[in-house]
């Protein structure tokens, strides 16, 4: 009874957001056969194979180049955000309130805005403020993973055992000498892993930030879908997936190396380690010439108008704040809320219907007994499903977005189907990972009272998982909630359309009005899924961490 | 007269309401005496000494250091006290990924600039390394100088901790139930290296053991629900006084 009543209030919340968005599907199935015709074969011709290596080495400087500034501003404003530093606990019991509780405010304060507006409108008015080029797109993912970073380092540093820190403290340490001899040591380790995940993250968003015009693959795959040339597109999607798999390969090896079980996204879960003995790959030399051509590629070296800037964010003031404008934001706003809603409910279904085959220990046991062509068939179904779930994930969601318009036309529901395919990618393969760590014994059991595959899955698996489960499609309804801010921008609807509108109008007030209303939406799902969401146990990593394995 | 206490209470909050933790603590404390804390676990015992090492404000009430009222001190003035004041916790207080050499160095913070502590903790100079191998070769561990704090059975710890304490050259010393999760042999050594440590030093212990308590304490001050129950010298202690600081039934 009470679960009909659940039942009945999401299909009725989901149709709510359906109507109420006005998403409309209408599959266009003859432009989505002519253009599927069309992306073969790819383009392969020399001169366009170099526009497409020199568009993904920029991709990867602009994300190496974002996640070092990020480190840069992250580093000093996560110490700074620590509340058990400077606002409250044994640190500051013994003094009178100072200053620097509320400066650590600020900087958390600060923290949360730069993480809260999407990397992709700091782009986008970044754009406008320094002109066409790598530079702004690299700024935009620098200080919005800062903003991500700095609360993550937060966490970590507020999360160390604080018995040593107290020890110190007591001897007359300062705040930083606490930190540098008890905070960090103890912290170290968790935090390379977590900034090696930001990394990763940053590079499917370097691959988009092209979109609007920072450069690098998404303003090729952009370009050629316009002019539509859908050979080019299929060479840049295969060369932008080379590059996230590539770099999630070898970010992940570094990772192994600070984390225990860190193969699976979900082994954040698991405490990490240190490494003792230091192995120098690389000197440091080489690295340092690598960093100079990262920040060469990302458009370090033509800077040319910070001035620019300035005069530029002196327009964006005063916001709009008449009500007939602020009455117009509702709409799109609304939409934004559904395309994001909608987008998780198809990333949901799909993900776990391909989830199911994608997890081995469920389908590649060789102990149940299956004849040898039943046994090839799951084995090609587990390949298959696999696949299917890198493929989804590794496009990025503006990508999706275009390939969506084509299927699907301009508008909202575009954007929520591709929220959707991304999503099911990412939550598709979290499914399956954590389905795959569930403790055996009682799995075992069953199977030993002659449970099947599925019935194993229903009555061991899914009732041990589902907690996991829950949090993590929970932390990706938010990230696709900032998502769908942005979806618009290429025409997927809601606010990033009208933000996108505004600034290519011109109409910056109106502009600056939406950003904060962006800010504001965040913050408040922000809010409001930390008290929907359990707490997480003592050891296990805190939420924002995991933000960071959603958002991949 | 190195503490003066007047009226001290403390009050701890919480979720169901605020623990008075500490209330109307009066009490002085001489240069160089030695002072036992006995009391049940919650008697305020470890909240006490938190306050004596500045690391806490009192709620209420009026705590001077040499004169000093410790609520009154800026930031600045409160380290300069609180270097002059060594803690020895119950375990763990070491950070667990440096060496026993870095946590011994670690005692020296509260005199360094932060420059100077960042440069000792990544390569110390051959000074700072004298300094806390004899510290090291006092407590006994000379050779364990490179082992991980975290590598260190909890009798060493400790050692390492007391270690700290020496490198820390403080005048007063506090110890709060040190050897409490050690075996019975262990706490013997180390309640003598930590006497050892605190000649020519105030020193002023919390512990469990009653006995060490009159054995090695010309005072013994007697903690009950966040009252002082007694405050006596040893000779004066009769075991009535003793049994009621552990019963249930005799209110503070």
């Amino acid at each position: 009874m009470k679960r009909a009543a659940i039942a009945g209030a999401v299909g009725a919340g989901l149709a709510l957001c359906w109507w109420g968005a006005g998403l409309h599907a209408a599959l266009d199935l003859r432009a989505l056969a002519s253009f599927a015709h069309g992306l073969l074969p790819p383009d392969l011709s020399p001169a366009f194979l170099r526009v497409v290596g020199v568009a993904t080495v920029r991709t990867l400087g602009i994300a190496v180049s974002g996640t070092v500034l990020a480190i840069a501003l992250g580093l000093p404003l996560g110490l700074l955000a620590t509340p058990a530093l400077w606002r409250r606990g044994p640190l500051a019991a013994g003094e009178r309130r100072g200053p620097s509780a509320a400066l650590s405010w600020a900087a958390a304060s600060l923290a949360r805005f730069l993480r809260a507006v999407p990397d992709l409108v700091w782009a986008l008015l970044f754009v406008v403020g320094f002109g066409l080029g790598p530079l702004p797109g690299t700024l935009a993912l620098g200080i919005n993973t800062a903003g991500m970073l700095a609360r993550v380092y937060a966490d970590l540093f507020e999360a160390v055992p604080p018995g040593p820190v107290l020890a110190l403290h007591a001897t007359g340490a300062s705040r930083l000498q606490a930190f540098a001899a008890a905070i960090w040591p103890q912290a170290a380790p968790s935090l390379v892993a977590y900034t090696l995940y930001a990394f990763e993250c940053n590079v499917r968003a370097a691959a988009v930030l092209g979109f609007v015009g920072a450069g690098g693959i998404g303003q090729e795959i952009n370009l050629s879908m316009r002019l539509f040339e859908y050979g080019q597109v299929t060479t840049l999607l295969a060369a932008c997936i080379a590059l996230v798999l590539i770099t999630d390969a070898a970010s992940r090896r570094v990772r192994g190396r600070f984390q225990r079980n860190a193969v699976h996204g979900s082994g954040v879960l698991r405490a990490p380690v240190e490494i003792r003995a230091r192995a120098r790959t690389l000197p440091a030399l080489l690295w340092m010439a690598l960093l100079a051509v990262a920040f060469q590629q990302a458009g370090f070296l033509d800077a040319s108008a910070p001035a620019h800037l300035g005069r530029f964010a002196a327009r964006l003031f005063p916001p709009d704040l008449s009500p007939d404008f602020l009455a117009g934001v509702i709409e799109p706003l609304w939409q934004t809320i559904a395309i994001s809603i909608i987008g998780t409910a198809i990333g949901i279904a799909l993900g776990a219907v391909l989830a199911v085959p994608a997890t081995a220990t469920l389908v590649l046991d060789d102990r149940d007994p299956a004849a040898v062509p039943a046994r090839a068939l799951r084995t090609a179904a587990y390949a298959a499903a696999r696949f299917l779930l890198a493929l989804l994930r590794s496009i990025p969601e503006l990508v999706w977005v275009l390939l969506c318009i084509v299927a699907f036309g301009i508008g909202a529901f575009a954007g929520a189907a591709a929220l959707g395919l991304h999503t099911a990618g990412v939550l598709g393969k979290l499914y399956a990972e954590t389905l795959e760590e569930v403790p055996v014994a009682p799995v075992e059991e069953l199977r030993a009272a002659g449970a099947t595959a599925l019935q194993r899955l229903a009555w061991a698996m899914w009732p041990q998982a589902r907690e996991t489960l829950a949090s993590y499609t929970l932390l990706r309804w938010e990230t696709n909630l900032r998502l769908s801010t942005v979806v618009g921008m290429v025409g997927g609807g809601g606010l990033g359309l009208a933000l996108y509108n505004d600034v290519q109008l011109g109409w910056y007030p109106q502009a600056a009005t939406l950003v904060l209303v962006i800010y504001l939406l965040v913050v408040a799902t922000d809010f409001l899924a930390g008290r929907l969401r359990a707490p997480p146990a003592a050891g296990a990593a805190p939420a924002s961490a995991l933000d960071l394995v959603t958002a991949g | 007269m190195i503490y003066e206490a007047r009226q001290v209470g403390h009050v701890y909050p919480s979720r169901t309401g605020a623990v008075q933790s500490l209330q109307g603590i009066a009490l002085r404390i001489e240069k160089g005496e030695r002072v036992a804390l006995l009391g049940p676990s919650g008697a305020g015992k470890s909240t006490l000494l938190r306050l004596l090492n500045g690391t806490l404000r009192p709620g209420s009430g009026e705590l001077r250091f040499e004169g000093r009222d410790l609520s009154a001190l800026s930031r600045r003035e409160l380290r300069q006290v609180r270097r002059r004041i060594g803690t020895v916790f119950q375990l763990p207080s070491l950070v667990p990924s440096l060496s026993a050499l870095q946590n011994a160095l670690c005692g020296r913070l509260g005199s360094w600039t932060l420059g100077r502590s960042l440069r000792a903790l990544l390569s110390p100079t051959d000074e700072d390394k004298g300094l806390a191998r004899a510290a090291l070769q006092t407590v006994g561990l000379s050779d364990k100088a490179a082992a991980r704090a975290d590598e260190l059975s909890g009798g060493q710890q400790q050692r390492v901790a007391i270690a700290r304490v020496l490198v820390q050259d403080p005048e007063v010393l506090l110890a709060d139930e040190p050897f409490a999760s050690l075996d019975p042999a262990l706490r013997a050594q180390l309640a003598e290296l930590l006497f050892e440590v605190a000649k020519g030093r105030t020193l002023v212990a919390a512990l469990h053991d009653v006995e060490m308590a009159m054995a090695h304490f010309p005072r013994v001050i007697g903690l009950h629900a966040g009252r002082i129950a007694f405050d006596v010298r040893t000779e004066q202690v009769r075991p009535a006084m003793i049994d009621g600081l552990y019963s249930p039934r005799e209110a503070g």
